[in-house]
């Protein structure tokens, strides 16, 4: 079939399956912060996780690049995004975070995901009361 | 060490193109086959306000009932079974139950009864069943599932009265229970919700417009367009509301709308959530295709359907588990010449999309 005979039938059907092929996960995660008054920005965030990937995996870990897509200041929960390969390290330093500043602190993982659709789309979060 | 450092559990994207036109289609089993959809959400390109019949669907997608503490034996009540299992399609899924902790129970249209039970409670049951497909190294959760429309299972059957004497006097299963039930809607579950505590829902619309929306340039004809990965996070962003104008440099964020892309100068997205049924669904594709069907500046719609990550099944019945994320979702953009891309998602603990 010549590409032109292709081109006139455009209702063919075709189906690929991709398997571990997603290059990045995503997160969602909330700050839990002992004294709750404390604000951060989300530049300060994005720094105090990276101090936690240096403290745990040292230079190299510090290097490992991460996207901060949308924090909110009140609720302190944040999106990220991290090359799948990473993904690990990132969760790890931030689980060992501890403390902020001289405060306890931790991070809750609520939502972790091959796909940025899937963290708008919880339902979980359905509050019908 | 590095090696496992790396890796992340299994994912998969089932990527499918083809054309309402060709009768190969599969797109109405594909969206019938989900039977537990939380969240429809909708990006109608150059479009500020919804045209009144896609509206009306938006409006007319099915309400749904809350029963609080109901013992899971009810589902076989004799009465229940006549009017509403045997009669249409009932679709029943635990609520507030994590299948990572809890046990959770589902009520297919077909009239399969799924329990995703932890190690205790299955063996209290005493009900056969199998181990999950999703145990790792000890078995410490199973799956009962049973057809209430098979012969065994007639009330006053052997299998009925197993059971129903398992989930009364030994199991003593209580949960909250979504309920929909189409065609009958109410009516067809009233004798259930009459004995216990409930309340009915609509489902919850919600639209907001977008403004100078970058967006990747997508053509129908085009097959190499757009990676699917990239795509699906684009439709993701805009669907958090997360901002794509950002330069490879800054230091937030580096995350950017796939290239070739255009600005459209405005968008609706348009979301539902609930308790949700295909049917719904299906009708609002209809209509999005007779949408498309008028000429316009853009000539694509995106659908994403989220599936509950909790519930005991996915596609087909199969089972299914939460892992991290429990995401089961399918997204599909609709082209004006009738074509379409459909991308099924799920995560670790499920099976191949259909």
């Amino acid at each position: 079939m010549s590409p032109a005979d292709k081109k006139d039938k455009p209702a063919d059907y075709q189906r690929v399956v991709l398997k571990n092929a997603s290059p990045y996960h995503y997160m969602k995660v909330c700050l839990v912060l002992e004294d709750e008054s404390t604000r951060l920005s989300a530049v300060d965030l994005k720094q105090f996780i990276i101090s936690g990937l240096k403290s745990l995996y040292g230079e190299v870990g510090a290097a490992l690049t991460f996207d901060l897509l949308k924090y909110d200041e009140d609720t302190l929960t944040a999106f990220l995004r991290v090359n799948s390969r990473g993904l690990v390290k990132l969760w790890s330093s931030l689980t060992l975070l501890g403390s902020y500043q001289n405060q306890a602190c931790a991070f809750r993982v609520l939502q972790v995901s091959p796909f940025l659709l899937a963290l708008t789309g919880n339902s979980r979060e359905l509050q019908l009361d | 060490m590095s090696v496992d450092l790396d890796q992340t559990p299994r994912s998969l994207l089932v990527c499918d193109r083809s054309s309402f036109l060709n009768e190969k289609n599969r797109i109405s089993s594909q969206v019938e086959q989900l039977h537990f959809n939380y969240k429809v959400s909708l990006l109608l390109p150059e479009c500020s306000s919804a045209p009144s019949h896609l509206d009306a669907v938006f409006n007319s997608f099915n309400s749904f009932y809350l029963i609080r503490n109901m013992p899971i034996y009810e589902l076989l009540d004799k009465h229940f079974l006549k009017t509403a299992v045997y009669q249409g399609s009932v679709y029943g899924v635990s609520y507030r139950t994590r299948i990572d902790e809890d046990n959770c129970v589902a009520l297919m249209p077909n009239g399969h009864l799924s329990l995703s039970l932890d190690k205790d409670s299955f063996e209290l049951l005493g009900v056969e069943g199998k181990p999950s497909r999703f145990n790792h190294r000890t078995t410490c959760r199973y799956v009962v599932c049973v057809d209430l429309t098979d012969s065994s299972m007639a009330p006053g059957g052997r299998g009925y009265q197993r059971l129903l004497t398992g989930l009364r006097s030994r199991l003593q299963l209580k949960t909250d229970f979504l309920l929909s039930h189409h065609p009958g809607g109410g009516a067809s579950l009233q004798d259930l919700l009459s004995r216990y505590d409930w309340s009915e829902h609509r489902p919850d619309v919600s639209s907001h417009t977008l403004t100078d929306l970058s967006c990747p340039a997508l053509q129908s004809c085009d097959l190499q367009s757009c990676d699917p990965h990239s795509l699906l996070e684009w439709i993701g962003a805009v669907d958090a509301h997360i901002s794509c104008e950002n330069s490879s440099s800054s230091f937030l964020s580096s995350l950017v709308c796939p290239e070739p892309k255009t600005t459209v100068s405005r968008a609706l997205s348009v979301s539902v959530c609930g308790l949700l049924l295909p049917q719904d669904v299906h009708r609002l594709i209809q209509q999005i295709r007779y949408y498309l069907e008028q000429p316009r500046l853009e000539s694509w719609v995106s659908l994403t359907v989220h599936g509950f990550v909790d519930s005991p099944v996915s596609w087909r019945g199969n089972e299914h588990g939460v892992l991290r994320g429990g995401e089961n979702f399918y997204s599909l953009l609709i082209f004006h010449d009738q074509t379409y891309q459909l991308h099924l998602a799920t995560g670790a603990h499920d099976t191949c999309p259909p």
